[in-house]
């Protein structure tokens, strides 16, 4: 057992970094394809699938080695040592959950292998100096802060009740939400945390209904927004306006719920009606490729993928090129300008501008900020 | 706190406690007649959450009328899985039992996976979020839908149980197996139906949460636990208690989620648990000891 | 092999062979990392070690005592939370704090089997489910202390230092790679130590009988506590050890239900109430789901010619085997209850009594 190990692992280590052409590349790209947090991880799968089609269009050809993480830490640190020292890719994208980014971003560094996250939230992440990794999408603290600056154009509300999966995405976006409202006079009347899942919100809201906030700021994964929103109407729960940070309150399954979803704002990533270059064809490709609205994730992980894989391909699959090339490089593309640089105690951020949409008439619409607005925010909530 | 929040907290705990007794009833059986804890017991009810989605999608038959092709369904998967697997684990150690179960568990949510995809299903029906008030307090319609189908299904288990022969002869298994068999009851038939009669209360749990909840591969752990707090609570392989076991935990979750917090319910929920296992280890309804 | 057997018929004494054996294979052990520098083969090694670790901890009330405990995740989470809280307030080295966890462990486990040792069977394995449970959700929700969900994230190690020796680059895996291979060796020695003690006659007495047990006045709740203790003690070293190598740590992933059901099937795949038992275990699953994960089955079949990586079959195998680990896993734990019920090192002894090819004497202690 050992000995085959051993011998497997010295040719391992014997085998010659792969010489690249400029028109190929091996990347690797950690993602979480089973286990609890796969059916996000589906949507930056298909993202990062249309990415390739798209690169080999341009010339590019990508080998994508995949690996999934499972969502646990120590198992995305066993895919991206495989990748860094058996695969020998040019770099990674990837992982997508912030427990498993940050495990692999440690690592990066040490074996210089350029590393480009494409929708984990944790701040920390790119806030502890490392050199080889890079993120695309903007962290927790903004999921909040452009939700309450779009709304305090609307009008002045003075209460806010907080309704939010005990998660640390839930947590850390809260946190900034708590703070920014402080700032802003808004007084905060509820802070109900759930567990991921519940089937029974019913009471939580019928105590926050009492209150008779004129926010509800909401932060769900994926289906709990819709169990929320229809407990919701059931209860007749009617404030001023609810505020969903990302996750749940953005995808189509959200959407198609037209009974419970109409006027609710959420921040996100990335919208198909915005004016960024590509957004919308990526939009209906993605539509008729997958027969599904694609959300924030498959975009991030699109463009993720694209910008690695070009960096990667025009300097042949070197490590330290495509990292000078991701750091000095800017892009423009679905999800805006892109460029890696250094502010407040983030390093290689992103600086990417959040968007907050509305669904009216069973559509997302933009409305903040005012110049990628396609509708104007309909304020306060009605239920129809 | 107005005491109409402590009151819709009471009456929404006492219909979502509906459906956790059916689970729960499903696992008491299973344990009472062959004392083996199933850990796949949500994933059954995941099953029958897929079922009840694809009739409604393909076929368009309401969730709440499929109950009636879901529960014999199920019924004959759950005796399909005890005649290949449960049958053979009898009376072996308890470890294995539960690595067993735990096994079929992955087995069955990943299938699912392969086969459907991780995506979240929903299952919208026009009733998803309806209510009607009653005195200021609003009863959502499918909640107590569901609630009326489980307490019929529950009237008809106790009738199955008490007076048919089969059913005397699932709890004369139940009591003491061999005597059973030594009386010359059919044990391993008996444990097939039992499986499956199991499995079908998970399934049709599944079914009738599904309008208000959603549906995805690794939806059953979370339901696991807490069919295996109710079933003790009630007093393993009572079916009186485990109902009775579900409302409580419905009402002390929901209570609980308003008068102390939603985050430290489940502390509740468990210290509730722990305790009666202390205080009357057979459960609130139990007679054996241990 | 017979409880009797084991109670009675142990002799202390190695064989010379398996003696010999150990030697090399230890030695072999400790020469590993100057001859294989790749991390990825340096991680599974240290994955391996932390498996058995978990297996071999959990074997010693599981195994050897008889009480199924599927609350384990609590005993690893106070390693782990233990010692980085401890390093995150205030300062206190790694080093230092594990000890901490493993008090705090010991503690945790003193209090649970005052609660879960009146119950038996079935009942014992729901209360030990539940109050890891209580446990998670209470570190969940006091952020205070444990920064609650956000989980704890670790930037920097002290530099640690033994005898003359200081190491501060913990980058390097090789460190890791002795420390857990340290603390593998030294969790079966402890298994080895206890099996051979009065300790180990009265826990394996509990297990074969309780009533029986107790009537031979051998105290059942002093005797089991003292196991779980034990077995708790270890169980935090492995939590600390993992968050000191993996730098993160939080309720889903170092409390989790899943992580006991983990640490139970370590030691039930490859045999419980043996020393090697839980060491086979490990050296099945972890390279194995290794191997699924990374998809190297059906990579391998290609690169063979088995499959032509263009057909529709290599296509559907590089497609979807990836997503069906987890199920290939659970049709595996299924084939092992159904047909090696005293996992595959019982399996592979009776086998091998049963094709004459000796009494497997050096596994069977």
């Amino acid at each position: 057992m050992f000995k085959q190990i051993a011998v497997v692992a010295t040719v391992l280590a014997l085998t010659i970094p792969g010489v690249s052409q400029a028109s190929r590349v091996k990347l690797g790209f950690i993602n979480t394809i089973t286990g609890a947090e796969a059916p996000i991880g589906e949507n930056l799968t298909n993202g990062a699938m249309m990415a390739v089609e798209d690169l080999k269009k341009k010339g590019i050809e990508v080998e994508l080695v995949k690996e999934d993480d499972t969502g646990k830490p120590e198992k995305a640190l066993s895919a991206f040592e495989k990748l860094a020292t058996r695969d020998n890719v040019a770099g990674v994208v990837g992982p997508y959950t912030s427990a498993c980014a940050n495990a692999v971003a440690s690592q990066a560094d040490k074996y210089k292998v350029p590393q480009l996250i494409p929708a984990a939230a944790k701040e920390e992440i790119t806030q502890k100096g490392f050199k080889y990794v890079f993120r695309l999408n903007a962290p927790a603290d903004v999921y909040s802060s452009v939700i309450m600056d779009a709304i305090m154009t609307q009008g002045k509300p003075q209460t806010i009740a907080y309704v939010y999966a005990n998660t640390d995405f839930g947590i850390s976006t809260v946190k900034t939400a708590q703070s920014y409202a402080a700032k802003l006079g808004i007084r905060e009347v509820a802070n109900e945390k759930y567990q991921k899942g519940a089937p029974d919100f019913r009471s939580t809201l019928s105590k926050i209904k009492s209150l008779n906030p004129d926010l509800i700021f909401m932060v769900s994964y994926e289906v709990d927004a819709i169990t929320l929103m229809r407990q919701s109407k059931e209860i007749g729960v009617s404030p001023k306006a609810f505020l969903g940070a990302g996750a749940g309150f953005t995808t189509a399954q959200f959407l198609a719920q037209k009974e419970i979803s109409d006027h609710v704002f959420s921040s996100t990533q990335w919208t198909d009606d915005v004016n960024w270059p590509g957004a919308a064809d990526f939009g209906k490709r993605y539509k008729a490729k997958f027969g599904k609205e694609p959300t924030y994730h498959a975009a991030c992980a699109y463009e993720a993928l694209r910008i690695m894989g070009e960096t990667a391909a025009a300097n042949a699959g070197d490590r330290d090129k495509t990292r000078a090339g991701l750091k000095n490089g800017s892009w423009k593309g679905i999800m805006g300008d892109v460029k890696f640089v250094e502010y407040e105690k983030f390093t290689n951020q992103n600086r990417h501008e959040m968007l907050v949409q509305q669904i009216q008439a069973g559509k997302y619409e933009t409305v903040f900020p005012p110049k990628y607005a396609t509708k104007k925010a309909i304020y306060p909530f009605v239920r129809k | 706190m107005t005491s109409s929040v402590l009151m819709q907290a009471i009456i929404s705990g006492i219909l979502v406690g509906g459906v956790y007794a059916l689970i729960g009833v499903g696992l008491t059986i299973i344990f009472g007649v062959m004392r083996v804890i199933n850990f796949a017991h949500g994933d059954l009810m995941m099953v029958g959450m897929y079922l009840t989605y694809f009739l409604f999608t393909q076929l368009g038959i309401d969730p709440f009328v499929s109950v009636i092709i879901t529960i014999p369904t199920m019924f004959i998967f759950g005796g399909i899985i005890q005649k290949l697997f449960i049958n053979r684990i009898i009376g072996s150690l308890p470890q294995n039992q539960i690595l067993l179960t735990i096994g079929l568990g992955l087995i069955m949510s990943n299938s699912a996976m392969l086969a459907f995809t991780s995506d979240y299903k929903i299952l919208t029906t026009s009733y998803s979020s309806s209510s009607f008030n009653i005195m200021g307090i609003s009863i959502s319609q499918p909640l107590a839908l569901s609630f009326l189908i489980t307490a019929v299904i529950t009237l008809l288990l106790y009738w199955f149980f008490m007076k048919t022969d089969t059913g005397q002869a699932i709890r004369a298994t139940a009591q003491d197996r061999e005597a059973a068999q030594l009386m010359g009851i059919n044990v391993k038939r008996m444990s097939i139906i039992a499986f499956g009669l199991g499995a079908s209360l998970a399934g049709t749990a599944g079914a009738l949460i599904s309008p208000t909840y959603y549906i995805f591969p690794q939806v059953g752990s979370a339901f696991t636990l807490k069919a295996f707090v109710i079933t003790v609570l009630g007093g393993m392989g009572s079916i009186v208690g485990a109902t009775l076991g579900g409302i409580i935990i419905g009402v002390v979750e929901s209570v609980g989620a308003v008068t102390i917090s939603s985050d430290w319910k489940d502390v509740l929920v468990f210290s509730i648990f722990l305790l009666v296992l202390l205080i009357k280890p057979a459960g609130l309804m139990g007679k054996s000891s241990t | 092999m017979k409880p009797l057997s084991l109670i009675t018929g142990n002799t202390r004494g190695f064989s010379i062979p398996s003696l010999i054996i150990g030697i090399v294979l230890l030695g072999a052990l400790f020469c590993f990392p100057s001859f294989v520098q790749s991390p990825y083969a340096l991680h599974m090694m240290i994955l391996l070690f932390l498996s058995t670790i978990m297996g071999e901890s959990w074997n010693i009330i599981g195994g050897y005592t008889g009480q199924y405990s599927v609350g384990h995740a609590a005993y690893y989470g106070a390693g782990a939370y233990g010692t980085l809280v401890l390093l995150q307030k205030w300062e206190i080295p790694p080093w230092y704090g594990m000890w901490a966890g493993m008090a705090v462990a010991v503690l945790l486990s003193l209090i649970i089997g005052s609660i879960c040792f009146r119950l038996r069977g079935p009942y014992f394995v729901l209360a030990s489910i539940a109050v890891a449970e209580i446990v998670r959700i209470t570190v969940l929700n006091t952020p205070a202390v444990t920064n609650g969900a956000e989980g704890i994230l670790l930037s920097d190690l002290p530099p640690f230092k033994i005898g003359g020796t200081v190491i501060t680059d913990f980058v390097s895996k090789v460190p890791f790679y002795y420390i857990s291979l340290l603390l593998a060796i030294f969790t079966i020695v402890v298994t080895w130590l206890l099996q051979n003690s009065k300790l180990g006659y009265y826990v394996q007495a509990i297990r074969e009988d309780q009533d029986a047990a107790h009537s031979l006045g051998i105290s059942l709740s002093l005797y089991k506590s003292i196991a779980l203790a034990i077995s708790a003690a270890l169980t935090s070293l492995a939590g600390s050890f993992y968050a000191i190598y993996i730098k993160f740590i939080d309720p889903s992933t170092v409390l989790s239900l899943d992580l006991s059901v983990q640490i139970v099937l370590i030691a039930i795949i490859g045999g419980i109430g043996t020393i090697y038992g839980p060491l086979i275990g490990a050296l099945v699953l972890v390279p194995l789901s290794e191997a699924l994960r990374s998809n190297v089955i059906a990579q391998g079949l290609i690169n063979c010619g088995v499959v032509r990586e263009d057909s529709g079959v290599g296509i559907f195998l590089k497609e979807h085997l990836a997503h069906a680990h987890v199920l290939i896993y659970g049709i595996l734990v299924v084939i092992v209850i159904l047909f090696m019920p005293d996992g595959v090192l019982g399996f592979v002894k009776k086998k091998s009594r049963d094709w004459g090819l000796g009494t497997g004497k050096g596994l069977d202690r």
